[in-house]
């Protein structure tokens, strides 16, 4: 095989545009050739995508100005995730972004030192210490900028948007930097007799595009990672058995909320997603326990807005695709495998990808050495993404519906049991290195969904009782004074990143 | 209601014991936690060094142990790398230094550069563009500067052995330490739990949490029901080792000289007041009387005095923490002495234990989490010795030669392969090598790079030269302004007044 030189995406959408977008950017069009083919007969989903801080990475590796990035896809703000009924009916936590108080400088983490003030008897309310769940709290957003010196953290956040007003974005941002756009529809795909290499696809206007390389991201059906190479799927629906999502849009809130909010419902939960022009709500569920027909009609009637349209239904099964890169061919986003967006991590699993594939990008017939490695490092970020999502529904109070009582008493991974007890003993799990969750994100849920550990690390001990009180208390007022002075998110928004003129105010 | 961990036991001995009761002290004293020393017969002779990379320091700053006072009262002399000689036949000699790793999220890693430019015909070598080795080569020593952006390495020591152990057993005495100086009697174990240590003087010492800082003998976890002893002797052969001294080096060098010969290595490490010769070897290749005689011969030294011969055996505890007990040091891994990772080993394990020190005295489930990543850290470190051995150049020895057949453990080959595929080191979890020690030790052992990252083609020729040429011409100029071996003990001064005065 020759130099690579033509890259062809096959399938628009989130995953295929964020391919081309990097690849315009890290790659460059101008000694490889990228080429992406969409069919406008295939629609996107478009309900509303919530993400996870380290996209922020991704714009800064695209270059791309966040305010107008928040604007292009009437975005909101994203400080953490609201879960309501959860642990058991009536309750509601709280999975904060960021860090949680402040480096104490002993090498000990802070969450030891509130665990052992907890422990005998302090406020039970760890999110006292962490900016974003305050400011979460009273509906405010801004930006703190790097303070040397300072030992609190800054405010992390992600964002709320429009699916498919980014896959528009992103494909404006991929055009200028010279990324073909081929309309069409793919009807089949060649592959070399000898290497079993791709080599073209075919369209249905009967031309065909060749490529030296070719990334899949074709959805569910996987075009050629599965229906050409057989990866292969690895089915997790034993641990995460909801298999359905019926979205629907709503009407804007008044006062789109800093957080995504994920209630538990008796088969399932359901989101809400506030962006600028109007709030994304979906039921992920199980057809098992519930119909499709009572799923969309209890999300229709949960709604506190009106209805912009009426539900539309999606069907899918967690898991994961054997291998995501095979021969010439890497799978992202949904080609690659699938997880519910509890956690909002569909975005950052194509993100992980395409960072990991620059690293090994091929210069020639990828080696095999380089494609082993690369799949099990996603097979890695996968299994820990999925372990963390299953902790949702493994550890709860509720018994009262029948998927429920399935969840509270499913056998899970080994990974995951050897976190939960550790956690039990000491509130925290260790995440291996690479972990996409850290220690700060495993209490949030753990400890939210009921688990209070038992212990604390020994060395948050060795501070005397009058100092563990005098740092507590200066952190907690140095996060109340740091969000008092925050606007709120609506004023954040309509400041510098409105997706159009602000409307007219009643009091105008 | 679960009790707290209210008492250590650290049986052990050497600087290992004394390391492990000093940082269980130092960070839970104040707690109230009572730490006892049981200290065992040593086995450090007057000849013996330890040899340690630069993780020893952040250990001694944990410790609140001053560099200088280590450096003067262990006659120590900074390591700034080790070079390696005759390890292939006609291969040069080449350096292991110990350069900081770049700021993430920057440019490409030089690395890849360097490939590009070695494809295409450069000549200079990727030690070339080392911090670390530029200064080892001019005997000059790695300090921090106060530019932002220049480069950085950092050094590890060479330290008088029975010196430094008794140093550190000072620093454990006076930060509150227990200590039973009369012998062991008898150590009682009930299946997998320590219940009990008798001493020679009749007391009975029993605590919460028992730690093994007894070296290879294992003498608390061996007795366990579950324990076992992975061998690692199939990359890691050598059984014995000969500890000799010769007179000091009139030059102190920066770096250990370790050169291989057909039974093994001999290791030079310079002290102020000696120089420790080491021979690391296989009694199947090489009688322990050979040895005597060869040490000073490639050595190129005259050695001269007590001459100690001890058994090695590399290998790793399966558990290394069981019931009640935890391994430490080379009680849990034991390491082959090359690269001078025995304290590394000591620390390593005792940042973990500390890391995961347990929050009740009921049932430790940390124990899971302390076994995967000290077995993880310690497979690591093991890839990193294996490499020396199972990648050798040395044709026509019989030692040698079986070596190189060997297969090697799988996440070592995957690293071969992938550095010869595209210069890049794929790392694990808990590593304590850096992506560029890796490449500078997979390039020493002859694997080149056949391809690299494409990105590089980004940047156009001229630029890529000028890239290449203006990192050589920083890395040498930095490296000329560091003080040398001697500036940096402070001994010109001491010699300039001794004349003056």
């Amino acid at each position: 095989m020759q130099t690579v030189r033509d890259i062809v995406i096959v399938g628009g959408g989130t995953a295929g545009w964020m391919a081309a977008a990097v690849l315009a950017k890290c790659v460059g069009t101008a000694q490889h050739r990228i080429t992406l083919i969409e069919s406008e007969e295939i629609g996107t989903v478009g309900v509303g995508e919530s993400t996870i801080p380290p996209i922020q990475q991704f714009n800064r590796i695209l270059g791309i100005d966040e305010d107008e990035f928040v604007r292009a896809t009437n975005a909101t703000f994203k400080l953490g995730i609201e879960f309501v009924d959860w642990r058991k009916l009536g309750h509601s936590y709280f999975h904060n972004f960021g860090l949680l108080g402040a480096d104490l400088g002993t090498g000990v983490p802070f969450i030891h030192y509130w665990l052992r003030w907890a422990q005998s008897g302090g406020d039970p309310d760890q999110l006292k210490f962490s900016s974003e769940a305050e400011a979460a709290r009273l509906g405010k957003f801004g930006r703190v900028p790097p303070s040397p010196g300072r030992s609190e953290p800054n405010i992390n956040y992600a964002f709320q948007f429009d699916a498919s007003t980014y896959a528009a974005y992103l494909r404006r941002y991929s055009e200028r930097r010279g990324v073909l756009r081929r309309e069409g529809k793919v009807v089949n795909v060649r592959q070399n007799g000898q290497t079993g290499f791709i080599e073209a696809v075919d369209m249905a206007d009967g031309s065909s595009v060749r490529g030296d390389f070719f990334i899949d991201c074709s959805g569910f059906r996987g075009l050629i990672i599965e229906q050409v190479f057989k990866a292969g799927f690895q089915d997790w629906s034993p641990w995460l058995p909801n298999d359905r999502a019926a979205a629907v849009p709503a009407e804007r809130m008044a006062q789109p909320s800093p957080f995504t909010l994920a209630r538990a419902r008796e088969a399932g939960w359901q989101w809400r997603i506030p962006l600028q022009h109007r709030t994304g709500n979906g039921y992920v569920f199980c057809s098992s326990y519930i119909s499709e027909d009572e799923a969309a009609a209890q999300l229709v009637d949960s709604l506190a807005g009106t209805a912009l349209a009426s539900p539309k239904l999606l069907r899918f099964k967690a898991g994961r695709r054997k291998a995501s890169w095979v021969k010439n061919c890497l799978a992202l986003g949904l080609a690659s495998g699938f997880l519910e967006p509890l956690e909002s991590t569909s975005i950052h699993l194509v993100q992980a990808a395409l960072t990991k594939f620059l690293d090994y990008f091929p210069q020639r017939e990828p080696d095999p050495i380089v494609i082993t490695r690369f799949n099990e490092e996603m097979c890695f970020q996968y299994e820990t993404i999925r372990d963390f999502i299953i902790a949702h529904y493994k550890v709860t109070e509720r018994e009262d519906t029948e998927f429920w009582r399935y969840c509270k008493h499913m056998t899970i991974p080994d990974t995951l049991a050897e976190k939960l007890e550790l956690f039990m003993s000491r509130g925290e799990v260790k995440p291996r290195w690479g972990d996409l969750f850290s220690e700060v994100s495993w209490f949030a849920i753990l400890y939210g969904q009921g688990i209070v550990p038992e212990g604390h690390h020994p060395l948050a001990d060795a501070m005397s009782e009058g100092d563990l009180e005098i740092t507590l208390s200066r952190i907690r007022a140095a996060i109340k004074q740091r969000v008092a002075g925050l606007p709120s998110h609506a004023d954040f928004i309509r400041s510098c990143c409105a997706a159009q003129p602000a409307p007219a105010t009643t009091a105008a | 209601l679960s009790e707290r961990v209210k008492s250590v036991a650290v049986v052990g001995r050497d600087a290992p014991l004394w390391l492990a009761a000093a940082a269980v002290q130092r960070a839970l004293g104040a707690t109230g936690l009572r730490v006892q020393a049981i200290e065992l017969d040593t086995r450090v002779a007057q000849v013996d060094a330890y040899v340690a990379v630069p993780s020893l320091g952040s250990m001694h700053r944990l410790l609140g142990l001053d560099e200088r006072l280590v450096l003067n009262v262990c006659h120590g002399v900074p390591m700034v790398g080790q070079r390696f000689s005759n390890w292939g036949k006609g291969g040069a000699p080449y350096l292991l230094a110990f350069d900081d790793e770049p700021p993430p999220g920057g440019d490409l890693p030089f690395t890849q550069y360097w490939a590009k430019g070695a494809l295409e015909g450069l000549r200079v070598g990727l030690e070339d563009f080392s911090f670390g080795s530029a200064c080892a080569r001019l005997n000059n020593v790695p300090v921090p500067t106060p530019e932002p952006n220049a480069s950085a390495a950092s050094y590890g020591y060479h330290l008088d052995a029975a010196a430094y152990s008794e140093l550190v057993k000072q620093l454990a005495l006076r930060l509150g330490v227990d200590v039973a100086s009369a012998g062991v009697r008898n150590i009682d174990v009930d299946g997998d739990v320590v219940t009990g240590i008798d001493l020679d003087d009749g007391r009975r010492v029993t605590a919460d949490l028992y730690v093994d800082a007894s070296g290879r003998e294992t003498q608390l976890i061996g007795r366990l029901r579950r324990a076992e002893f992975e061998s690692w002797s199939e990359w890691l052969p050598c059984d014995r080792m000969l500890a000799t001294s010769a007179p000091r080096l009139p030059r102190l060098p920066a770096f250990s000289q370790i050169s291989a010969f057909h039974g093994g290595w001999v290791g030079i490490f310079p002290l102020q007041n000696r120089t420790a010769v080491i021979t690391v070897y296989s009694s199947e290749a090489v009688s322990d009387a050979e040895v005597v005689e060869l040490a000073g011969v490639i050595a190129r030294m005259p050695v001269s005095g007590e001459a100690v011969v001890s058994e090695l055996k590399a290998g790793t505890q399966r558990t290394p923490w069981i019931g009640n007990c935890v391994a430490v040091g080379e009680s849990a891994i034991a390491v082959d002495p090359i690269d001078a990772l025995e304290l590394h080993v000591t620390h390593g394990c005792i940042s973990h234990l500390m890391s995961l020190f347990p929050a009740t005295a009921s049932e430790f489930p940390e124990a899971e989490a302390y076994n995967r990543s000290v077995c993880s850290f310690g497979s690591n470190l093991r890839d990193f010795q294996a490499a020396h051995y199972v990648l050798n150049g040395r044709f026509d020895d019989r030692f040698w030669d079986r070596l190189r057949d060997a297969d090697m453990p799988p996440k070592l080959k995957r690293k071969v392969d992938m550095f010869g595929a595209r210069a890049v080191v794929p790392l694990n979890d808990d590593e304590s090598f850096h992506e560029q020690s890796w490449a500078a030790l997979l390039l020493g052992c002859g694997v080149r790079p056949q391809g690299y990252d494409p990105r590089v083609d980004a940047i156009a020729d001229e630029a890529h030269i000028e890239k290449v040429q203006q990192r050589m011409r920083d890395v040498a100029q930095t490296a000329r302004r560091m003080p040398s071996v001697e500036q940096f003990l402070g001994l010109d001064q001491a010699a300039a007044a001794q004349v003056s005065g």
